[in-house]
């Protein structure tokens, strides 16, 4: 059944601030059986129980998230959202990230969500990255001083 | 009141026109106010600038398409999804998903707000990210 404007800005603002405040029942009581979100930066749908897995963990890496400066639209299938996500780490450095959500809905519930957001910009993002391209650099080192070993 | 046809109707003439060439049409679907914000840098875009900047891609980029376009109309704009592939000199060819959130008046686009993720610049630039 088609859901109306006001019931797509409810899901979305129950479904954001239940996932702000880690409230994981509530989070999951916004969800469709077969939810399912994709994620622009790496290009996969992830579904409903990975994604909870991947969301748990996610929440002990910061101190704190805040979904803040919310845009919502709505249109026939659900909804759009344009919020500020800004992060508060563990170390009390802060930053902030530019998001769109899209997400269809029926019966109440989200069945799918388009996730838009721009990690680069996040410094611990940044850092990760670095350490990643450092420890692939050093294996790449590694194995070619091996292969060189094998030669002499 | 919602008239979704026009909305659908823009979204497809604006980027055909693009993927055309055809500036004089991406031109007209742009009101006189038309500001454009990226996700990248969080600033918005004054319209003579984002048309000079559209106008150099169309001529200098061997192609562009827009791929996959999912468009939803809501009160007052609509929102297309797709993945923007730009072929370059080199042959190299670009990808980003894009998400393009258009606010519209009097049938023409007066408002963007786009967000790409710019970690995948080397995917949509090819070899010369590295170099710029």
């Amino acid at each position: 059944m088609a859901m109306t404007d006001g019931q797509l800005r409810e899901l979305c603002e129950r479904f954001f601030d239940a996932y702000e405040e880690h409230k994981i029942d509530e989070v999951m009581d916004t969800l469709a059986d077969d939810f399912e979100v994709w994620l622009a930066p790496f290009d996969v749908i992830k579904q409903r129980e990975e994604w909870l897995k991947s969301s748990v963990e996610g929440w002990t890496r910061q101190r704190r998230r805040i979904y803040t400066d919310r845009h919502i639209d709505t249109f026939d299938e659900g909804f759009l959202n344009r919020y500020t996500l800004c992060i508060t780490e563990h170390n009390g450095r802060k930053s902030s990230l530019q998001v769109c959500v899209v997400a269809l809905c029926r019966d109440g519930k989200i069945y799918r969500m388009d996730e838009y957001i721009d990690p680069s910009k996040s410094p611990a993002w940044q850092e990760r990255q670095k350490q990643l391209k450092a420890q692939e650099a050093a294996a790449q080192n590694a194995a070619a001083d091996e292969t060189t070993t094998q030669i002499n | 009141m919602r008239r979704d046809w026009e909305m659908f109707e823009l979204a497809d003439r604006f980027f055909d026109a693009i993927e055309q060439g055809d500036y004089e049409t991406v031109e007209q679907c742009y009101a006189p106010e038309a500001v454009v914000w990226h996700s990248h840098d969080c600033l918005y875009q004054p319209r003579e600038s984002n048309l000079a900047m559209l106008k150099h891609g169309m001529e200098t980029h061997q192609k562009m398409e827009y791929v996959n376009r999912r468009v939803h109309v809501f009160e007052g704009g609509f929102v297309q999804q797709h993945t923007l592939y730009v072929t370059r000199d080199t042959g190299f060819k670009g990808k980003m998903d894009v998400c393009f959130v258009a606010y519209t008046r009097n049938g023409m686009i007066s408002r963007i707000y786009e967000y790409f993720d710019t970690g995948q610049r080397d995917k949509f630039l090819g070899p010369q990210a590295n170099a710029s």
